[in-house]
């Protein structure tokens, strides 16, 4: 690990403050970061951590829906969570192991983008608002391809609301090794359509499966899938999976949050 | 014999059987570079991979070739359990009317049984 200074502001501007300097990098949970820097792959001047920082933690339900700070961890969401939003409780439980859901944010998992990540399905399949220190963000808009997201210089993810379906349920299958999403599917079902969510299948990163949502708001049952076919073409292909099993697990999981959803 | 001990090696051994039948394996690419170089990608068993276990003494039968009639065991969990459950995947596969399939490559992970049904 290089050296670097560490600071833990208590409030966003002061947070937004010590990111301005050169060479900073904002820390939240640092599940990703802190490996990274421990293989020497990143070289940050300044850690700035966004765990300090009491309104940007906690999990509240309000008119807009469920509303969590960025800094909140997974294992929070999936205790506090659970009464509002029992799919999004559930995806938080599943996340890693329990080491990782004490230290991993809902925060840092959106601004990474990781391709095989839980959240990002969960809070696209949602169609959840990212809140940031500058603005609010819809999910179709945040995702913007592999580790990318629309996220400027010096914006910080402070928050996301999400509006609660009617049903939903995330289905992953684990990657056997990391046990990140091989691929993971999150189906929300609200009073104008559904919304079908895939993680750790693209090459581009999380994407809705429009075809899928179409047929699901006709018909919510796993059959209006059954006769649906995903393309392999842009899926990922590794050691754990090639592009048609990643197809056909797309479909398989799809049909299983259908079922599972309530 | 520490009955515990023994069967403790045989749990152990197991599991490692499990493991290479079903997670373990060392890949590369086609440049030489390794790509299962950290636990992120080479899958080790876990706890949750595999069963309780119930280690049966009851068949006893000591060796005749050393005066003390005892045999090593620690490997003999290892040996037996990867034919064990390629053979019982594979039955499973004839059961289910795949019965084209009369070979998979350990590990035998999700990937490659599917491929082996749509092969």
């Amino acid at each position: 690990m290089h050296n670097f200074d560490f600071v833990k502001p208590a409030t966003i501007a002061d947070a937004v403050k010590a990111l301005s300097a050169e060479g900073a990098q904002a820390l939240s949970g640092g599940q990703t970061l802190t490996p990274t820097l421990k293989q020497r792959l990143a070289a940050p001047s300044v850690l700035v951590s966004l765990t300090g920082i009491a309104e940007m933690k906690g999990v509240c339900m309000g008119d807009d829906g469920l509303s969590i700070g960025a800094a909140t961890t997974h294992a929070t969401v999936a205790k506090e969570a659970a009464a509002h939003y029992p799919a999004l409780a559930k995806l938080a439980g599943g996340i890693g192991d329990p080491a990782v859901r004490n230290r991993g944010t809902i925060g840092g998992s959106i601004a990474n983008n990781d391709p095989a990540a839980c959240y990002p399905a969960g809070v696209l399949g949602s169609g959840a608002t990212v809140v940031t220190n500058r603005r609010k963000i819809a999910a179709d808009d945040y995702f913007q391809g592999l580790f990318t997201t629309a996220l400027e210089e010096g914006e910080i993810v402070t928050g996301v609301t999400f509006p609660i379906p009617q049903k939903a349920a995330y289905v992953k299958f684990n990657q056997p090794a990391s046990r990140f999403a091989l691929t993971g599917v999150f189906v929300a079902k609200f009073a104008d359509g559904v919304r079908v969510a895939v993680t750790g299948a693209s090459n581009d990163g999380v994407f809705r499966w429009t075809e899928a949502e179409k047929a699901l708001s006709a018909n919510f049952s796993a059959s209006a899938v059954a006769g649906l076919t995903v393309s392999a073409d842009g899926l990922i292909g590794d050691l754990h999976g090639t592009p048609a099993y990643r197809a056909n697990l797309i479909k398989v999981l799809t049909k299983r949050a259908v079922e599972a959803a309530h | 014999m520490n009955p515990m001990i023994v069967e403790g090696q045989v749990h152990g051994g197991v599991g490692q059987g499990i493991g290479q039948a079903l997670l373990e394996n060392t890949s590369y690419d086609e440049n030489g570079q390794l790509l299962t170089a950290s636990y992120m990608d080479y899958a080790m068993p876990r706890a949750d991979d595999v069963p309780f276990y119930t280690v049966d003494h009851s068949c006893v039968t000591p060796c005749t070739h050393n005066p003390l009639g005892v045999k090593g065991c620690g490997e003999a969990g290892a040996i037996g359990s990867p034919p064990a459950v390629v053979n019982a995947v594979i039955d499973a596969l004839h059961r289910g009317g795949h019965t084209h399939v009369k070979h998979i490559d350990m590990p035998v992970s999700p990937a490659r049984v599917w491929s082996a049904i749509n092969g």
